[in-house]
Formats: C-alpha cells, sequence, structure tokens
C-alpha cells in the first residue's frame, strides 16, 4: 500500500503535534529550564517540517496526475491478502489467548493453519508443524529457560 | 598481553567455539536464501544469545553476519537474485558470469576474495580502535553529541534512497525511543498509565519486528515464486583464482581499503560499500566496456569491500557505541543489555573482551574457507528450500524470540505493531536502518544533549568551544547544509514538468 506522501505528512503532523501536547503536562523543575519536555519538542518540530515538506511535495506529485493511495499488485488477489493478515492474525492470536491455551497448542495450530494455506501437502505439513513446535519449545523453553505459557497443558507439564 | 591471553582463553573453549561454528552455518543458510539477510540473521540470533555470556554472545553475531555478508553473493551468481541487500551490486555481473560458463571462477573469486577483504578489515580494525580510544578516553558531552548527530546523518546521507525520508524515519525512531522513563529527570513520558511501556519500547522486539516480521510480510504474499536455479554443474572452484588475485591485486586492495573507510563511516555498512566500490571499479577500470557482459573485475572490488565493511563498522561501534551499520546497531543493543557500555572506557576496563572480539573475527573470516566451500557445493540443496516452510517456522521463531525479550506477550505485541509500521515504511520508501539507529542512539543522543544543555546553559557556541567537539559540529553542520542544498536542487529537478517524480509518490 503506498500513499501519497501528503497523507504520509500529514499522519506525521498529526503524530507529532499529539506528542507536543502530551509534553505540556511533564513537569518543570524550578531554576532549570531543560526538563523532560524538551527533547521530544524539538524532535516533534522537526517531525512537523518533515511532514510538511513531505505534504508539499505530495501535492506537487498529486497535480502531476498521482493517485491519493496506490495498492501494489499482489492486493488485487484475495488469497494474497489473506496470506498477508493470516501472518498477522497468528500473532494476534497469541497474544490474545496465549496465556490460557498455551504455547504448544497454539503454535501446532499457527504453523499448521500457515503450512496448510500456503499449500504444503497435509502430511508433512502435519509432521513439520509437531517437530518445529517441539524442537523451538524444547530450544527457548528448556535450553534457555524462558516461561512460555503452559495454558491447557499446566497440568500435564 | 595478560589481556590477550585472557580473551584467547575466553574464546577458545569449547562451548565459544562450538556457538561460533553452528552460527557460522546458520549465517550461510541465512545469508544464501534470498529474501532473509544478514540483517535479519542478527535479529533472529540476538534473542538467543540474550540468554549466553558476552563472548559467545558477541561470537555468534560476528560469524553469522560474516557468513551471511559472503553467502549473499552465491544465488547472486546461481539465480541473479542478492541473497542480501550487499551483494545487489553485483548480482548482474555475477550472473552473466555465470551464464558465461564462468560460474566456478566466480564463487571461487567471491569466496577467496570475501576471506580477505574481511581479513583487511579485521587488520584495520585491531589497528585503529585501540588508538582511536585512546584519544576518545577525553571526549565530553559535546564531542559525544556531535559524534551521535554525526553518525545519525551519515545514516541518512548515505542512504540510497530519499534524503528527506531518511530524516523522517530518523526522528520517528527517535521519537518512538522517548517513550518511557527519561534519562535525565526520570519522569515517565507516554506511558499512559501502562506499567509496561515504562521500560520504553524494547530495542530487541522492535527490531525484530521491523527487520524481521516486516520481510515475512513481504515473503508471504510472494510465497509461490519459485527459485530457477541455472542447470550448471559447480566444479572446482578454487581454479584460476589465483591468476585473478595476480592481475587484479590492485583492485582487491583498493575495494578492501574502500570497505573499511566506508564501513568505519557511522550509518553506513556493508551494502553501500559494495555499490561505491563497484562504481569506482567501473570508473577506473581500463577496459569499462567489459562491464555488464560478466567481467570479473569489478566484483573483486565489490566483494572485497562488503566483507572489510562489515569489520571495520565495528570500529566506531566499540570505540564511540555509535553504530556503523544497522548490524552494529543491533550489537549495541546487546551490549547495553549486557551492561557493558561500549564506548572508551571498554578498552581500559575490559579490554579482554575488545581483543575477544578481535579473535573472533580472525577465526570467522578463517571459518569462511571451509564453510563458504561447502555451503557453494549444497547450495542448490540450500535453495531448494520451500519457502512456505521456511516462512511460518520464521513466523514462530520470532514469536519466541521477541516474548522471551520481556517474559510477557508485551514483546510480542511491540514486534506486531513496529512490524506493521515496519512495513508500510518500506512500502512508502521509508528506509527502516535510520529509525532502528534512532531507536539505538536517542538515549545517549538525548542524554548528551541534555548534559551538554545544562553546561552551556543555553549558549549554543559552548557546542563549538572544545576544539574536536568544534570540528566534529562543524562537519555535522557542514553535511547539513549540503544535503539541504541538494534537496532543494532535487526537488526543482522533480517538479519540472517532464520529468516523472523518481519516487513514484
Amino acid at each position: 500500500m503506498r500513499a501519497n506522501d501528503a497523507i504520509n505528512g500529514l499522519v506525521l503532523i498529526l503524530l507529532a503535534v499529539a506528542m507536543i501536547a502530551i509534553t505540556s503536562s511533564f513537569p518543570a523543575f524550578p531554576g532549570q529550564p531543560y526538563g523532560p519536555s524538551l527533547f521530544p519538542r524539538v524532535l516533534g518540530t522537526l517531525l512537523i517540517i518533515c511532514g510538511a515538506l513531505l505534504i508539499w511535495r505530495g501535492m506537487a506529485a498529486r497535480r502531476a496526475g498521482a493517485g491519493w493511495v496506490e495498492m501494489a499488485a499482489w492486493t488485487r488477489q484475495p488469497w494474497r491478502i489473506v496470506s498477508f493478515f493470516l501472518m498477522l492474525g497468528s500473532l494476534l492470536l497469541y497474544i490474545l489467548v496465549g496465556d490460557t491455551i498455551g504455547f504448544i497448542p497454539i503454535a501446532m495450530v499457527i504453523l499448521l493453519a500457515l503450512f496448510l494455506w500456503f499449500g504444503v501437502r497435509p502430511l508433512v505439513a502435519v509432521i513439520t508443524a509437531v517437530a518445529a513446535t517441539f524442537v523451538i519449545h524444547w530450544f527457548f523453553a528448556t535450553m534457555l529457560r524462558v516461561p512460555l505459557p503452559r495454558g491447557l497443558l499446566d497440568s500435564i507439564l | 598481553m595478560d589481556a590477550f591471553i585472557t580473551a584467547a582463553g575466553l574464546v577458545l573453549h569449547f562451548d565459544v567455539l562450538w556457538v561460533i561454528v553452528a552460527s557460522a552455518a546458520f549465517g550461510m543458510f541465512v545469508g544464501a536464501m534470498p529474501g532473509l539477510t544478514a540483517t535479519m540473521a542478527t535479529a533472529l540470533l540476538v534473542p538467543v544469545t540474550f540468554f549466553m555470556d558476552p563472548v559467545p554472545a558477541l561470537g555468534a553475531i560476528v560469524t553469522a553476519t560474516a557468513m551471511a555478508i559472503f553467502a549473499g553473493d552465491i544465488p547472486a551468481a546461481l539465480l541473479r537474485i542478492p541473497g542480501t541487500p550487499a551483494s545487489a551490486a553485483y548480482a548482474d555481473e555475477s550472473y552473466a558470469m555465470s551464464k558465461k560458463g564462468e560460474l566456478d571462477l566466480n564463487l571461487g573469486v567471491n569466496l577467496v576474495f570475501s576471506v580477505f577483504g574481511g581479513m583487511v578489515g579485521v587488520a584495520l580494525l585491531i589497528l585503529c580502535a585501540p588508538v582511536l580510544a585512546e584519544a576518545a578516553i577525553n571526549f565530553s558531552s559535546f564531542e559525544y553529541f556531535w559524534l551521535a548527530l554525526l553518525g545519525l546523518t551519515c545514516a541518512i546521507f548515505m542512504t540510497t534512497g530519499d534524503p528527506l525520508k531518511g530524516v523522517t524515519s530518523l526522528i520517528f525512531g527517535l521519537l518512538i525511543n522517548c517513550v518511557g522513563i527519561d534519562p535525565t529527570a526520570g519522569f515517565p513520558r507516554f506511558t499512559f498509565g501502562s506499567v509496561e511501556l515504562l521500560q520504553g519500547i524494547s530495542f530487541i522486539p522492535a527490531m525484530i519486528g521491523m527487520f524481521a516480521l516486516s520481510e515475512l510480510l513481504r515473503g508471504a504474499v510472494s510465497v509461490d515464486e519459485r527459485n530457477v536455479v541455472l542447470a550448471q554443474k559447480i566444479g572446482n572452484i578454487f581454479h584460476g583464482v589465483w591468476a585473478v588475485l595476480k592481475k587484479y591485486w590492485f583492485n582487491f586492495l583498493r575495494g578492501s581499503a574502500l570497505g573499511v573507510f566506508i564501513g568505519a563511516l557511522p550509518g553506513a555498512g556493508a551494502d553501500i560499500a559494495a555499490w561505491i566500490s563497484f562504481a569506482i571499479s567501473k570508473r577506473f577500470s581500463k577496459t569499462p566496456e567489459k562491464f555488464g557482459t560478466g567481467h570479473i573485475e569489478g566484483i573483486v572490488d565489490a566483494t572485497s569491500a562488503n566483507n572489510s565493511a562489515l569489520a571495520a563498522a565495528w570500529i566506531p561501534a566499540l570505540v564511540f557505541g555509535i553504530p556503523g551499520d544497522s548490524i552494529t546497531a543491533i550489537v549495541i543493543g546487546v551490549l547495553y543489555m549486557k551492561g557493558m557500555n561500549p564506548g572508551p572506557t571498554v578498552f581500559l576496563q575490559n579490554p579482554q573482551f575488545i581483543y575477544a572480539v578481535f579473535i573472533i573475527f580472525v577465526l570467522a573470516n578463517l571459518l569462511m574457507f571451509p564453510l563458504g566451500w561447502a555451503a557453494i557445493k549444497s547450495a542448490k540443496q540450500i535453495l531448494r528450500v520451500p519457502r512456505n516452510i521456511l516462512l511460518p517456522i520464521i513466523l514462530l521463531f520470532c514469536l519466541v524470540g521477541s516474548y522471551a525479550m520481556t517474559n510477557s506477550f508485551y514483546g510480542v505485541l511491540i514486534m506486531l505493531v513496529l512490524g506493521i509500521i515496519g512495513w508500510l515504511m518500506e512500502e512508502n520508501g521509508f528506509p527502516i536502518a535510520p529509525a532502528i539507529l534512532g531507536l539505538v542512539l536517542g538515549e545517549m543522543l538525548e542524554q548528551n544533549f541534555m548534559t551538554s544543555m545544562i553546561k552551556a546553559d543555553g549558549n549554543a557556541l559552548m557546542f563549538f568551544e572544545r576544539p574536536i567537539a568544534g570540528v566534529l559540529g562543524a562537519v555535522t553542520v557542514v553535511i547539513w547544509g549540503f544535503m539541504l542544498w541538494r534537496g532543494f536542487m532535487g526537488r526543482k529537478a522533480t517538479l519540472a514538468p517532464t520529468e516523472p517524480d523518481p519516487t513514484g509518490a
């Protein structure tokens, strides 16, 4: 997804203005003019300048005939869009229910779903998903002692 | 000398050597896979190295990146797709050689000159770093402020893309770094009452998101692309390399020297070194007309340059704590986490650790011969690993890696959000490396800026009063002036009605 620079610039300016607005609530220290708000404000100001230049450039491009938003070629094929969001969705799924369900079942589901969607043969997909999950779990949980969420398997493990 | 012996003892240890060999193999694989870069190799390694002692952790990163930079040459020759951006400069030339039937010679030259170039880089790292550290010991907050700013400036200036977007990306990285407790007064900024945001945006999940997840997202939408490998047999790759060395020894020296220089500049790394040295080789060649037809000359320059730049990038990283490229930016993040703040004091307090890095670099370059040979011989098998199996596994690895950094879902969330931001940035032509540099250098820049402001009491001239600070400041200001001037001239050109906007925006 390629947005016109004017849109990028506008988003950046909004972000910078919001950040500068928040800095007004930062405390000042008596006798010390340079407090925690100074650096973010300097950066915010610079970002606004960059944003303004981007808008200027984007408007020029717009006048020359460029569109507001251009989608890449792959977005015309729905299954590629699904692939894209499947990757993000897997991560979101882990964040949302990882604690209750646990790493091992979720990792297997994620891998299996992605493998099958990407066209790996079912038998290969199942074997690889199980093997990869256990190798990664062994490596991080056993070797590196990362407390991966146990979830449903809490009583068994 | 004592420190050297201690360092050798630290490195020549079974555990450390095992880690080095394993990460070398890992680096070879990642580098040789198109779409997986040396920076991504580092990003994936860091969660693992987090749990190691400093020396094996650095050993893993040094070796994996050195291998990945070389291994990027292999698919360039076989597929015309560079394995890492550092090989992009001569991918066409390499492929043209392969088509002419000189695949063996090309791969041999790439391997041998990568090793030699790497060695030149290491030699200069060993010679220069301690000398510079001695000078740097007297630096005050003014010098460090300018150095950090100069590093960030180079990062923007040296990118091949659009400087305005580079600056924007950098400021964005610096702003992300403002989240959390501020370094001078200890006030929590932009935390919105969240306890987890108090620690700031964790650097490693952020980096995994921006470098690895965004790459995976791009891979996911083109997962059905097949690699068409040249149907040539790989024979004796070392045949004829000696003749090339005899003929083009000057190109090798020039490429390596240029690589060291560009690598040592803060903010510019192996890929830029390769582009510039390839261009210079063509410019000064006696037979420039042969370039593009599968001529070895430019490859000698560029393949030496990218490996020597990799080692030289460690000079500013170790001496000043200012990254030479995105890989050393990650390394600096790792060093901070290990409680070893890079800078001249490390050379005094922990010289054995500096020597250990030197020894690992030499070992890594020696290891490149056998492992590189093995990677070339098995290149066709490596390139046949199906992407539809590889991508989901790497995704899981990113997920666990970022979880492990915070031991909570917070890390995964950071990775997810910054991964999407990174993907959007790349799509819109904003380079990612400056944002990561901003994230790494932000705290140091702010701390030195605030200290200097308080010391100078708002008097801007104080920033230039000390001689070295004055020179560094002047250089930074001159570069900025030049950039603004060039930006102004460039915009005039793009606004000309006949010329289409090169950014395509």
